[in-house]
């Protein structure tokens, strides 16, 4: 019979077929779906967490982890009542408007992920309007802006104020990018900044906390 | 007295990664990637002058048939020449295996060398930089070593162009905010050339765009490319990839993606002007697994580069390649180790115009000390690819035998011929410890410090004409910034 | 993984040519052969000083001629010693395990000697060394994963000076199982050496069939070959026991100014050594070399980290690749008197080309202040450059998984690689792992100490000299060893 700690080493080892043949078997067997949320599969990736930072496990190795961990949630949500499923916060992720990269935060979206953030990735290129429009839709407690160019990343200021503008203030700004420092996201008004992802998810946590 | 047939030599050292037979799979790959997969062009004008050429354009994606890439390596230059800005000289022969070094443009930070602060870049910052690039005679070209952020940023490329045309002669490599900046470069260096032929004929500055991997060229990017080819003027244009991020995990999938994206560039650069001058090349890397950076000092960069430059003379086409830089925040024994090794590698590859000298902290921040403690590598390093020749004069049979079993050579003619060639370290430190702790126990990198000080508050490069400069001035004054993304 | 493969034919190719590593040359085939026969010309014509009566009497009887102390050597002869001397010698570890295969292009890299100083790795003192510091060095090589041998790092100077060269042996004979480089003053201390051997092999025959330690035997140099010198090649080869005969030329002193000339005189001088130990005993193991430096005039010394160290030392590297006899070269060092940007750079430039040139076994690494001091942290850091040297070498593997041609389809233009199977499977083994080179971003470099690649190094160095435990000798052995130096001792 499978247990809470098989569930949470499939998910370890990245085994994502593994992961959700012993979710729904757990599921099947009568087990609570927040346990097999809470104990299995998050707990599996919180390992995963700890050795990333230990520099045992890596990048790709991460996201394997997360996707085994996100298809077994899948199986599991439908049994549970939205207002419980058990998130560390929305955080909405987007490159700003004549920038067209995405690595970093595509990195920041996995490792968010990861540590049970939920994310809305609404892409590249994106205006101010079209960021404050999605958080309207998505309603995050959380944005976050991605440059790669020092010309791009004055667009971050006018998003920042568009949002405040529209009576958005209460959502957190963060921001990021090579050419991203404390002192600019000081300038523009933002309330964080991280440069690189292990410091952006340490940064919503603590944002939220 | 007779001679003797049948002697191949190297002339200089031999290094390659792959065969003739391997950079043509690579070539051949891809070409398939370029018409199986295609890129995006996100600008109108480039996906017209593609579709127009034959390529299949469907919204942004264009895929580029084989026949219409082999066009374009038929009617591209071999031969590339740079030349001095003042007076049109033709100084880099940028072809075959001639590798010649420069510095990189773009770091958000530099280091001051006088108060060691770490500071977002400024014009003074370009300046300073551009008069040791000037000064040091191993360096053959300039970037620029940081993003001008003292001034509006959506001009800072004048401002930079404006920096970089005052402090030295040498050749430019100009990279623009967008297509509206690289407009105004051209017009200041065709301003100091004395015309657009001229400019033509003798150019002095490089023009740059990079793809964003994988396979998208944003509309600055295919802009600056196609005015490049519309001018005549030579333009590089060099995807920055890192393994398993925005390339395969396999370093033959790096060279397969990187290749799709350059050689898409020079399709369009061709089917917008045939005989564009066009450089290929890249800074492909791997992506740190655990710290996620772009890694500039590991070995992988060096290697694929030097599979690069193999693939490029295949091809027969200019290549633009990467040293000197490291990952260290500092200038310490890892900087000495990353910019040995890519140095001498870069050199032995034959790879024809290189960049990024004097980047440290993952490519973040600039460093002069790195630039100096580079030239002198740089020197070491050609002394290695010189070779060894080898002829009846340097085997010196008829000295070994003079001078007999145990004696000396050191009063030979021919020593005092050869001994000539020794390479005679500028900085490195050879003394004795005594003399070196007198002369203050100093580091190599304290010592280029120094030197870098002293290129700062003395060297004058060769000026512009006061005219010439107030022209330039004046479109710097005037320019106009666009904010990216406005159409 | 169907996404990475574009074809499900059979079909094959033919006719490709590939470079299975990197490829990378100094000198041509004919440049070599040029070379070597100039050498052949100087030992007809010209011939060298033999000062040992032994080697005399055995050039004269296989067709030398003699004049006194000068001996002039038929080219054939010559050139049968080159051919005969064998193409490759593998090295074991002091277990009898094969280790190092000295043949073709392999390369392994090595501490050096010759040092009258060495840095603490405690205190960062420079002072003279001692026997402790000798078994230091072994401890750390033996750690190490990319050091394949042991050499002394510095002789003790805590010991009788008569007896060195034992106790060096067994300072690195019980600190580590790698292979050991043995230099020997005379043939009284290669004596000992060898009893010292064969009490940890067994016996004779057992420590020819699997050798743990090769002698060095320095030559005189420009073509003079001092009676000890060829006595102690007389033993090796009498006794089968594998040497490295290497010489030392000041090129615009010792050996003509051109790198070509240098090269000359040094294979001359070698070849009387292997030409030596092959009439002795066919099929001797001989390990040959050269090292190389100028005098640099305005510092009036020998720069052992200047461009041409290198420059003539992959000539040679190529050249004794050319006659298929294994070799022995230097890289590794610095002028530098501190560790610093200079130490770096001089330590990679060297190890980067005498590696790329494919000698065998390189000596060296951790020789700082023009070899007057030896260093165990830049020994550290010279393990990390081999692994960053041997990636490079590796070269690319170019084949349909490797093109990743589905893969770059399925990830499409604007896409990520991050989460792609094929980055899973590939990244751990297509990647170089450093392990004290930085990749930190400024805030966590900052935040871990602001330290330089030195500082991490003497961290791990002393990590190392705490924790490391290489495998110990049985008592009974070590005693014997002990016996074997206490006589030798007795004796002077």
């Amino acid at each position: 019979m499978a247990t809470l700690e098989d569930l949470s080493k499939a998910v370890i080892s990245g085994n994502v077929a593994k992961a959700k043949k012993l979710t729904q078997e757990l599921v099947d067997a009568g087990v609570a779906p927040l346990d097999v949320i809470n104990q299995g599969l998050i707990a599996g990736m919180n390992v995963v967490g700890v050795r990333f930072k230990n520099g045992e496990m890596f990048v790709p190795e991460v996201m394997v982890a997360a996707k085994a961990m996100s298809q077994g949630i899948e199986l599991v949500k439908p049994l549970i009542a939205e207002t419980d499923m058990p998130s560390a916060g929305k955080v909405l992720l987007g490159t700003v408007k004549g920038d067209l990269h995405d690595i970093g935060k595509n990195l920041v979206g996995i490792m968010l992920e990861s540590r049970g953030f939920t994310v809305i990735d609404i892409g590249i290129d994106k205006s101010p309007e079209e960021f404050v429009n999605a958080i309207k839709e998505h309603q995050p407690q959380i944005m976050g802006m991605s440059a790669l160019l020092t010309t791009t990343m004055l667009h971050m200021k006018d998003t920042i104020e568009l949002m405040k503008e529209e009576g958005l203030g209460h959502v957190k700004a963060i921001v990021g990018g090579a050419p991203i420092s404390q002192d600019f996201a000081d300038e523009v008004g933002a309330d964080g900044y991280a440069p690189d992802a292990a410091s952006a998810v340490d940064l919503c946590k603590s944002l939220l906390s | 007295m007779t001679i003797r047939s049948n002697i191949k030599a190297n002339q200089t050292t031999r290094m390659n990664v792959l065969t003739p037979d391997q950079c043509q799979e690579l070539v051949y790959a891809a070409e398939e990637a370029m018409w199986r997969t295609g890129t995006n062009f996100h600008d109108e004008e480039s996906l017209e002058i593609l579709k127009k050429a034959g390529c299949w354009v469907e919204g942004t994606r264009a895929r580029i048939p084989a026949h219409i890439f082999e066009q374009a390596l038929k009617t591209c230059q071999k031969h590339i020449v740079l030349c001095n800005s003042r007076t049109g000289a033709r100084e880099l022969f940028v072809e075959g295996y001639n590798s010649y070094f420069g510095s990189g443009p773009c770091t958000p930070f530099t280091r001051n060398p006088f108060t060691g602060e770490r500071h977002r870049a400024t014009r003074q910052s370009v300046g300073w930089a551009t008069k040791v690039l000037d000064a040091l005679p191993n360096i053959d070209y300039a970037m620029s070593l940081g993003i001008v952020q003292d001034v509006p940023l959506l001009i800072s490329d004048r401002h930079e162009f404006e920096q970089q045309i005052l402090n030295t002669d040498k050749p430019i490599i100009t990279v623009c905010v967008d297509q509206w900046g690289q407009e105004d470069c051209i017009k200041m260096a065709e301003i100091v050339a004395g015309g657009e032929e001229e400019l033509r004929k003798n150019p002095f500055i490089c023009l740059y765009a990079e793809p964003i991997s994988p396979g998208v060229h944003c509309k600055e990017a295919a802009q600056k490319l196609v005015m490049g080819a519309k001018k005549g003027l030579p333009t590089i244009y060099t995807p920055c990839i890192m393994a398993g991020g925005t390339a395969p995990a396999t370093l033959a999938g790096v060279m397969v993606q990187g290749l799709c994206e350059s050689l898409s560039g020079l399709v369009l650069s061709q089917c917008t002007r045939e005989g564009a001058p066009f450089i290929m090349g890249g800074v492909y890397t791997i992506l740190d697994m655990t710290t996620t950076i772009f890694s500039y000092g590991a070995p992988e960069l060096s290697l694929l580069l030097a599979a690069l430059a193999d693939v490029a003379h295949y091809l027969g086409i200019p290549m633009f390649g990467t040293c000197g830089c490291t990952d260290s925040c500092i200038i310490d024994e890892q900087a000495g180790i990353e910019a040995a090794i890519s140095i001498a590698m870069t050199n032995m590859s034959g790879a024809n115009l290189n960049h990024d000298i004097g980047y440290a902290e993952q490519g973040t921040t600039s460093n002069l000390d790195l630039v100096v403690i580079c030239d002198e590598v740089l020197g070491m390093a050609r002394k290695l690819t010189n070779g060894i020749r080898v002829d009846e004069d340097t085997l010196a049979l008829d000295v070994i035998e003079n001078v007999g079993p145990g004696g000396s050579f050191a009063d030979e003619d021919h020593t005092e011929e050869y001994k000539e060639e020794n390479y005679m370290p500028k900085l490195i430190s050879r003394a004795a410890r005594e003399i070196w702790e007198k002369a203050g126990g100093k580091t190599l990198t304290e010592v280029a410090n120094e030197k870098v000080r002293d290129i700062i508050n003395y060297h004058e490069p060769e000026p512009l004409p006061k005219d010439v400069a107030a022209k330039i001035r004046h479109i710097v004054e005037n320019a106009v910034g666009h904010m990216p993304g406005e159409d | 993984m169907e996404s990475m493969h574009t074809t499900r034919s059979n079909f094959t190719r033919a006719s490709f040519d590939v470079n299975q590593t990197i490829h990378w040359e100094m000198l041509s085939d004919d440049q070599c052969e040029e070379i070597f026969m100039t050498v052949l010309e100087l030992l007809e014509r010209t011939g060298v000083e033999v000062l040992n009566e032994e080697a005399r009497e055995v050039f004269e009887k296989a067709g030398c001629w003699v004049d006194g102390t000068r001996v002039r050597i038929p080219s054939a002869l010559a050139e049968w010693a080159a051919r005969t001397a064998p193409s490759r010698v593998t090295l074991c570890d002091r277990n009898g395990k094969r280790a190092v295969r000295l043949e073709t292009t392999y390369s392994y890299f090595g501490p050096g000697q010759g040092n009258f100083f060495v840095l603490d790795p405690h205190t960062g003192e420079r002072r003279k060394p001692v026997k402790d510091d000798v078994a230091a060095t072994a401890v750390v090589c033996d750690a190490l994963k990319n050091i394949d041998f042991v050499l002394s790092n510095g002789y003790p100077t805590d010991v009788k000076e008569a007896a060195a060269d034992l106790h060096v042996f067994e300072a690195l004979l019980t600190n580590t199982t790698k292979p050991i480089v043995q230099y020997v003053h005379s043939v009284k201390q290669a004596q000992a050496i060898l009893d010292m051997a064969v009490a940890v092999a067994g016996s004779l025959k057992e420590l020819n069939k699997n050798p743990f330690f090769v002698y060095l035997i320095d030559a005189d140099g420009t073509l003079v070959h001092s009676d000890e010198t060829l006595a102690k090649v007389i033993f090796a080869a009498k006794n089968g026991v594998p040497f490295i005969y290497h010489t030392k030329l000041v090129l615009g002193d010792t050996a003509p100014a051109t790198p070509a000339g240098a090269l000359v005189v040094a294979l001359a001088d070698v070849l009387v050594g292997v030409l030596l130990s092959q009439l002795i005993r066919q099929g001797t193991p001989v390990i040959a070399g050269g090292i190389f430096t100028i005098r640099d005039e305005e510092n009036n010394m020998l720069p052992w980290g200047a461009p041409e160290v290198s420059l003539v030392g992959t000539g040679m590297g190529n050249l004794l690749r050319y006659l298929r006899i294994p070799s022995f070269g230097f890289a590794g060092a610095s002028d530098s008197k501190i560790s610093d940007a200079q130490m770096g750079l001089e330590e990679a430039f060297s190890m980067l080309h005498m590696g790329l040139s494919g000698t065998n076994l390189i000596q060296g690494c951790g020789l700082l202040e023009y070899g007057l001091t030896g260093s165990l942290v830049m020994l550290v850091i010279g393990d990390e450059i081999v692994g960053m040297i041997r990636k490079i070498i590796k070269g690319i593997e170019v084949n349909e998984e490797r093109l990743a041609r589905g893969v770059i389809d399925a990830v499409q233009p604007g896409g990520t690689y991050l989460g792609e199977e094929h980055t899973l499977k590939y990244f751990r083994k297509e990647f170089w792992w450093p392990t004290i080179m930085s990749r930190a971003r400024i805030k966590d470099w900052t935040e871990a100490g602001s330290k330089s690649l030195g500082q991490r190094a003497t961290e791990k160095t002393q990590s190392i000299l705490q924790t490391h435990q290489p495998e110990k000798l049985a008592d009974d052995v070590l005693a014997k060893l002990r016996e074997i130096i206490e006589k030798a001792e007795a004796a002077l």
